[in-house]
């Protein structure tokens, strides 16, 4: 179907066709699956259209689904930009996405369990002893801990591009806090409340099954000899920016949300103080950081933590998830052997496919990204958020020659891909009021549990709202759209 | 319960029962002063030196000239005065984050609402015109508050423990306020019969306890002092009696299953000890030294909240 001239909504909607648009075809015409949708947005004028986003945007604000922005005179608070136009993926593809998303954190979870044990893989020389022995993330403190369950990456995230070929790539893991769950339940929240019309012509998951069987998992690796486990989320405080979603995940699986200073550890038990004096606890949900958790095992000045909580861990006597350590798996060093990986421990080939990656550990790699810096993407292994990345098309002369330098200065510190074309999706651009098109990614959430396993049917599509930005993250400036996973047609 | 999370919903319960009193108190004595009937009651003097003896901090100096948007600004809005409006809507807010996956959406919604409400009031529209509008919106909001308190929590210790707060802060609230007008009482006296008995300040103090319509249909008469504090302080089917608050605070201690055998100045011991006092006491004994009264009850309360923090709330 040719979109309708008429149609207000998209009828300026500049298109560039070098980009992979995954609503319209290169000619313009609309994809399948968008078809019903475009019908339906286009019963809406502008006028109408930004009617709703400004409702949709008080209905965030009025919920205090926030974060805080500091300046000189006052703090500030603001939502995090939000789109209104859905992202559809069909059944198929989310097929791939899931088993995709699986297979990942569980031989991630292999992984983790080997390299705190025997070491086997490195023995095997899978992979280089380096991997670990630079890893400012390995934590000798785990070395031969049994967590309970077995289980070491109970909650991951997973970031997945669709690039112009098409096909679906893994970005990175984030195994350590994976943040950004909430929103993707605000977002179908607020779609519903502003367009309810929308969802009867769909037939797509729901995305609010995620809390109950985040507590089923949490439930799953209850510490031995325990009968109906006690389980609370611990959140840094109420200032912490994610503090919203740590508020909504202990309210949606009804449990207690916990600040270090609610807990204390006798004989290695771990306990809450309540209005009725101390209840033991079992399991925690930990949004707090490695270093933070135990002043006693980690950073000493830490007031986040729990003095002995990891002595009480180490003797299964409760269960941190995700466990401690995990952040040696998810650097973009460990990434880039992420199919050696799966193939070693599952004997399976990746379902979704990895970005080649170039070690700048490697001589003759090195010589490549530093004769090629204009065309690849150099990022440092291990920071989070988006920080340190350089994108080569994007660089002036001068600027090449900077990251030649750093890179030279700590080979380690760095890897490099060819720079990947982020498909793009119609977003609202306020300023503008009118769609154009913005690069997005996908979060995907993947639970494992003692035996079992869940993806999130729908996770966090992240926009970048800068025109030809590829930095998705919300410290970036990043917005977000519901995702719909649609059911197969019966 | 954490007890953490415990203090902020007593807290969050406190601040914004605490809130909507002081919002009550500007507004009727503002608008009910400006048709007095004698020359004192109505004059702005009067009203802004009411309005600081009631939250606590009385003007002493006899001769002073109080600014009128001055008074207001700092009991409405100055979020450097402590006791303002604006800082217990604020300070409720952050008692309801602390707590807020134990209280509704719905419950957090509203609170949300309010405090941005008053954060983005306008503070020179307010010192001008808008003292009517922004007092009736912090009532209602607080009436909001207490439909949601009630309508969408669990009515299980967390409602228990919210449900402490607000009896105790009313209680002490009503206390206040019966205090700040027996003292406007004493300087504006009637003009006919018992001056003292008969002020026009009794039918004002009714008004910023919203109780004055139940006391007429309660006694069918004239407010005067007997009946007002009567009604006031020992009438337990009046809502906002002192009585009544009490009787909160007990059946909230009790799901709370925390008067168990209560120990000798356990929180429940002094809880029960003072709603026995207050059943079995006459307005007569009241009256005969109400500024008495008034100090020993604030006195008992205050210990009451401070024996409460130190036995639940402690982290």
């Amino acid at each position: 179907m040719k979109t309708d001239p008429t149609n207000s909504l998209f009828s300026s909607y500049p298109q560039k066709t070098e980009l992979f648009d995954e609503v319209f075809e290169k000619d313009g015409s609309t994809k399948a699956i968008y078809e019903k949708l475009l019908c339906l947005y286009g019963e809406h004028s502008i006028m109408d259209y930004v009617n709703l986003n400004n409702k949709a945007k008080s209905s965030f604000f009025n919920q205090g689904i926030t974060f805080q922005v500091y300046d000189k005179e006052k703090t500030q608070e603001k939502i995090f930009p939000f789109d209104l136009f859905p992202r559809i993926i069909d059944t198929d593809e989310w097929d791939i996405i899931e088993s995709g998303a699986i297979q990942r954190s569980r031989a991630l979870n292999l992984f983790l369990q080997d390299i705190y044990h025997d070491k086997k893989i490195i023995k095997d020389k899978v992979v280089p002893l380096e991997l670990l022995s630079s890893s400012a993330n390995y934590l000798h403190q785990m070395m031969d801990v049994n967590p309970p369950g077995g289980i070491y990456n109970h909650i991951s995230g997973t970031d997945i591009i669709k690039h112009s070929d098409g096909n679906y790539y893994v970005l990175e893991d984030n195994i350590r806090c994976p943040s950004g769950v909430s929103y993707v339940i605000c977002n179908r929240t607020a779609l519903k409340r502003a367009l309810f019309g929308v969802f009867n012509h769909y037939n797509a998951y729901t995305v609010t099954d995620y809390a109950e069987n985040l507590l089923q998992i949490l439930e799953s690796v209850k510490p031995h000899g325990v009968d109906n486990p006690n389980c609370v989320v611990i959140t840094p405080g109420m200032f912490n920016s994610a503090y919203y979603e740590h508020s909504y995940l202990a309210k949606a699986m009804g449990v207690e949300l916990v600040e270090g200073r609610d807990l204390f550890v006798e004989n290695n038990f771990v306990y809450m103080k309540t209005i009725n004096g101390p209840e033991k606890v079992d399991v925690i949900y930990r949004r707090i950081d490695d270093a933070f958790l135990d002043p006693l095992e980690f950073r000493p000045d830490s007031t986040l933590g729990v003095p002995g909580l990891f002595a009480a861990y180490q003797k299964g006597n409760v269960c941190l998830a995700n466990a401690p350590g995990t952040g040696v798996a998810d650097d973009k060093a460990v990434y880039t052997y992420m199919p050696d990986i799966i193939k070693y421990y599952l004997g399976e080939d990746p379902i979704l496919n990895n970005v080649h990656t170039y070690h700048c550990s490697r001589p003759n790699e090195l010589k490549y990204v530093l004769e090629n810096v204009d065309k690849l993407v150099v990022k440092p292994v291990d920071e989070a958020g988006g920080y340190g990345i350089s994108i080569g098309n994007k660089l002036s002369k001068a600027e090449i020659k900077q990251v030649q330098e750093q890179v030279k200065k700590e080979p380690r510190k760095y890897v490099a891909q060819s720079i990947l074309s982020l498909s793009v999706h119609p977003t609202y651009i306020d300023e503008k009021e009118s769609f154009e098109q913005r690069h997005i990614d996908l979060r995907t959430f993947t639970l494992l549990g003692k035996d079992s396993e869940f993806v999130l049917r729908g996770g966090l599509t992240r926009v970048a709202l800068q025109e030809g930005n590829l930095i998705v993250n919300s410290s970036q400036g990043g917005g977000s759209k519901d995702t719909w996973v649609l059911k197969k047609d019966e | 319960m954490l007890a953490r999370v415990a203090n902020n919903l007593f807290w969050m319960g406190r601040y914004i029962e605490r809130s909507e009193h002081i919002a009550r108190y500007l507004n009727v004595n503002y608008f009910s002063s400006l048709d007095a009937p004698n020359e004192l009651s109505q004059s702005r003097q009067f009203v802004l030196r009411s309005f600081l003896f009631m939250i606590g901090e009385p003007e002493i100096d006899p001769e002073k000239v109080l600014e009128e948007e001055k008074v207001l600004f700092n009991i409405g809005l100055d979020p450097d005065s402590y006791y303002s409006i604006i800082n217990n809507v604020k300070a409720a807010r952050e008692n309801a984050n602390g707590a807020r996956d134990l209280i509704s959406t719905e419950l957090y919604e509203a609170i949300n609402k309010f405090y941005h409400f008053v954060l983005n009031y306008n503070p020179e529209y307010f010192v001008k015109k808008g003292l009517y509008d922004y007092s009736m919106n912090v009532m209602e909001r607080t009436a909001i508050l207490r439909g949601k308190i009630r309508g969408t929590l669990l009515h299980d210790e967390v409602y228990s423990i919210i449900m402490l707060g607000v009896n105790i802060e009313r209680a002490t609230q009503i206390i206040r306020i019966i205090n700040a007008k027996y003292h406007d009482a004493l300087l504006a006296q009637g003009s006919y019969g018992d001056k003292m008995g008969n002020s026009f300040e009794w039918s004002t103090l009714l008004k910023c306890a919203e109780s004055y319509d139940m006391m007429r249909r309660f006694y069918r008469k004239t407010p005067n002092i007997i009946c007002t504090l009567e009604f006031l302080v020992l009438n337990g089917t009046c809502p906002r009696s002192v009585m009544n608050s009490m009787n909160q605070v007990s059946k909230h201690l009790h799901e709370l299953d925390l008067d168990k055998n209560p120990k000798k100045n356990s929180s429940a011991f002094l809880a029960g000890k003072l709603r026995s006092e207050i059943e079995f006491m006459n307005v007569e004994d009241i009256e005969q030294d109400v500024k008495l009264f008034i100090q020993r009850i604030l006195e008992q309360l205050y210990n009451i909240s401070k024996r409460m923090e130190e036995e639940f709330f402690k982290y």
